[in-house]
């Protein structure tokens, strides 16, 4: 009897005795795990990329590309950026980066007075290096270093070519831009109107549109109605293609129209997939995101000075709707 | 000496140091926990510090550019100088996360700082333009600063998040800690009490037991107490008392034991003096007739048949007078030879009779007829069987300190079990012509006269006879008491 209470009795001191000590182990023995301070010297140059429509495919694709060449050329890069195309948001995020005196700013152009002012002014006052990424902003408007993308022109040209392939010697064309007209949408125009030139029957009727949805709806409503016998739509920004689609569809069967655009927006690669797309452009993101380190720290190095004013062009393929199927 | 007192002290000292361990593991711990707490707080009014001076930058040039007077460019510079110790202050809130942030952060507040300068700058140029342009960059500046100051709290959060919820863990944990810290604690007391209380009780309990035994008669059990404390010492002298308690009875017993041996020799003596008296009709009428006997037949000429008539007498009244004391070795073979005339007259040639006597011993003390029996008792069993006889030798020697009295027969001898019955002092049935005293009762008054057990032997084997040997002490233990007894 004595023998099973003292036993009973060494048992539970044990017990007690360890989870005390357990307890207290966790107590007493947590690590304060504080963020350890920056290890190491700090990067040669902090750069900055700085989108108006950050976390799109397209942009996502860029920031990669531009994080994996900073980290071959260990220099730190931070990416910012706005959503939605808001240009106020984009232009304050430029002016931080510029009084946050980075030492080297990768921007998406954006051919607006405050842009111009920006990079122009503001950032050359404080000696900051700006490459336009994407799309382009023309050096004596921006004082950028170079521009890192697509030859808009060219892409213009492939699609006008895919176009004529595809309808025909003759046929009507609505050309559905942006009415802010920035200097990359010129560009593309151009090259459209370039080879379309050489097809005397092929009509092109230009659209404007503000990028708002109903207003876009509404101007290929109205496109449509003048002219009834529309062969092809160009989406010439990516942005409106979606809406524009949409509006096609409400109407009449999108099938026998040939729609084309870019891939510079999130819905065009699903409209493509869906079919309601024959083609687009396919530009090369993340090679823009890369080159457009390099070429900083390049210059930022001293190594190639200066850029090459015209721009340092990445590849462009015409991306048809049989071949994402 | 581990005294109870040192052992209150050392039971008190363990608690109290148990105690202070505790308290000091909590201090510690709370002064550690404060620490953290105060950085992390410190970390928050840094960042807060910067966006306040920043505004009181801007607020100052403001008032600076609408009274450009020496009162507000003092309060400018100072507000320049807070701004800049805060920037400072910011060098440490660095880390692995917000290394690039802070980076900025701090350029950002330079920049404020050069564009408050340019804009004052301008404004003593009277560029007045230009100082408006410049005070409206540097709010912008001072905004985004504040902005920063957000970003920077969020990333702060985003990165110490683990960090708070462990403190938060942390302090469940405690809690769970106090409490098994408490049940053990109270487990380990209750369990260290009572084995100290049982420490002091014990040895009490046992004390208190081998007293309540001791006053119910029982000595012989020891008391034992194997602390180590007042309550052993206690138990030790309480040992003492009782060993000298048992001594003392001891001796008593021993007295007693003593009283009792003269009791019953007293009562032996009795019995032989009431069977000598049985076997007597009247003694007296018996020697004046022996000896009426004894003159008529010396008269008539028969002088053998006299003398054997004298022995007969003598015997007889020897018999009567001399059972209740002690006589000398000189009277017991006088007697002897007296009986030994008349067992001659009966067996004529087949009885021989050897002595061998030593003079000198014949004064040594014996009790009355015990010599007589034991030649009886070789007569009986070793002559009178016989066709031819037999020879009885009877030898007194001188050995020191004692003196031998052998009597010898060549009898057919005595069996085994015999002589252990006589030397047990069980009663032996005699054959019926003895005189009356057995074997044993002479054994067992031999032994209490002279209080020991070796004062006889008894020798046999098949052929040799029995030799009976008496090995009388020349002093005895009882002889003042016998002394005293005969007085009486």
């Amino acid at each position: 009897m004595r023998k099973t209470v003292s036993l009973v009795l060494g048992v539970v001191c044990v017990v007690l005795l360890s989870f005390t000590l357990i307890s207290a182990d966790k107590v007493f023995r947590t690590s304060w795990e504080l963020p350890s301070p920056p290890v190491g010297k700090p990067p040669q140059y902090r750069l900055v990329l700085i989108t108006q429509e950050q976390d799109t495919p397209f942009w996502v694709k860029v920031a990669a590309g531009a994080r994996t060449a900073a980290a071959q050329n260990g220099v730190a890069i931070e990416v910012w950026g706005s959503y939605g195309k808001d240009q106020e948001d984009f232009l304050k995020k430029i002016e931080i980066a510029i009084a946050a005196k980075v030492d080297g700013i990768i921007a998406q152009g954006l051919d607006t007075e405050g842009f111009k002012y920006m990079t122009k002014i503001q950032a050359a006052s404080y000696g900051i290096p700006i490459i336009t990424v994407g799309s382009d902003v023309p050096m004596v408007d921006s004082l950028r270093r170079t521009y890192v993308g697509s030859d808009q022109f060219l892409a213009g040209q492939m699609i006008a070519r895919e176009l004529a392939a595809d309808m025909g010697q003759s046929g009507t064309v609505i050309l559905l831009g942006d009415d802010s007209e920035e200097y990359y949408q010129q560009q593309r125009l151009g090259g459209i109107r370039n080879i379309l030139a050489a097809f005397p029957r092929i009509k092109t009727e230009y659209v404007k549109t503000p990028v708002a949805r109903e207003r876009i709806i509404a101007a290929t409503q109205d496109a449509m109605n003048r002219l009834p016998d529309v062969n092809a739509f160009v989406a010439v920004n990516a942005n409106i293609a979606d809406a524009m689609v949409q509006e096609i569809g409400r109407r009449s069967r999108v099938e026998p129209f040939h729609i084309y655009s870019f891939d510079d927006s999130p819905d065009t690669l699903s409209l493509l997939k869906q079919g309601k797309l024959d083609g687009m452009i396919e530009q090369s993101p993340e090679e823009m995101g890369r080159l457009s380190v390099d070429l900083m720290v390049r210059w930022l190095n001293g190594e190639t000075v200066p850029l090459n004013k015209d721009g340092y062009l990445t590849d462009i393929r015409m991306l048809k709707a049989e071949d994402v199927r | 000496m581990n005294t109870i007192q040192k052992k209150i002290w050392t039971l008190v000292a363990v608690v109290l140091f148990i105690m202070v361990a505790i308290w000091i593991a909590l201090t510690y711990y709370n002064q550690k926990t404060q620490d953290q707490y105060n950085g992390i707080l410190q970390r928050y009014l840094r960042m807060n510090e910067v966006t306040n001076a920043s505004q009181q930058t801007i607020a100052s040039l403001n008032n600076y550019l609408l009274s450009p007077n020496e009162i507000n460019l003092t309060q400018l510079d100072r507000s320049k100088r807070q701004l800049r110790s805060a920037r400072v202050g910011v060098l440490d809130l660095r880390n692995g996360e917000n290394d690039l942030t802070v980076t900025s952060y701090m350029n950002l507040i330079d920049s404020l700082i050069e564009t408050t300068d340019r804009s004052v700058m301008f404004q003593s140029e009277k560029e007045s333009e230009d100082s408006t342009k410049a005070f409206a960059e540097a709010t912008r500046i001072s905004k985004y600063i504040s902005e920063m100051t957000l970003t920077l709290l969020d990333t702060e959060l985003k990165t110490y998040d683990r960090f708070y919820r462990n403190i938060i863990e942390q302090s469940t944990d405690l809690k769970k800690f106090g409490i098994w810290m408490l049940l053990s604690i109270t487990l380990l007391l209750l369990l260290s009490t009572y084995w100290f209380s049982l420490s002091i009780t014990r040895p009490v309990l046992k004390l208190t037991q081998a007293a309540r035994e001791l006053s119910r008669g029982r000595f012989d059990l020891q008391v034992e107490v194997s602390s180590n404390d007042e309550i052993a010492f206690l138990a030790k002298m309480f040992e003492r008392m009782r060993v000298n308690i048992n001594n003392l009875i001891l001796e008593i017993q021993q007295k007693a034991q003593l009283e009792h041996e003269l009791q019953q020799s007293k009562l032996l003596l009795q019995e032989s003096q009431l069977r000598s008296l049985q076997s007597q009709i009247n003694p007296h009428f018996l020697f004046n007739t022996l000896d009426t006997l004894s003159k008529k037949a010396y008269l008539e000429g028969a002088e053998e048949t006299s003398d054997l008539l004298a022995n007969v007498a003598g015997l007889l009244r020897y018999n009567l007078k001399r059972l209740d004391r002690s006589v000398t070795l000189y009277e017991e073979v006088k007697v002897l030879r007296q009986y030994m005339e008349i067992q001659r007259t009966r067996f004529t040639d087949r009885l021989r009779f050897e002595t061998e006597i030593d003079e000198t011993c014949l004064g040594a003390k014996i009790p009355g007829l015990t010599l007589q029996p034991i030649i009886e008792n070789a007569v009986i069993h070793a002559v009178e069987p016989e066709e031819d006889g037999g020879t009885i030798v009877f030898r007194i020697r001188d050995e020191g300190e004692r003196v031998a009295v052998e009597i010898a027969d060549d009898g057919p001898g005595m069996p085994e079990h015999k002589i252990r019955q006589i030397l047990e002092e069980h009663a032996v049935d005699t054959e019926g012509h003895s005189t009356g005293i057995g074997f044993s009762n002479v054994v067992r008054r031999l032994r209490l006269f002279y209080g020991r057990e070796d004062v006889i032997d008894i020798g046999s084997g098949a052929e040799r006879g029995t030799k009976v040997i008496l090995r009388l002490p020349k002093t005895r233990r009882l002889e003042l008491e016998d002394e005293a007894a005969d007085r009486r």
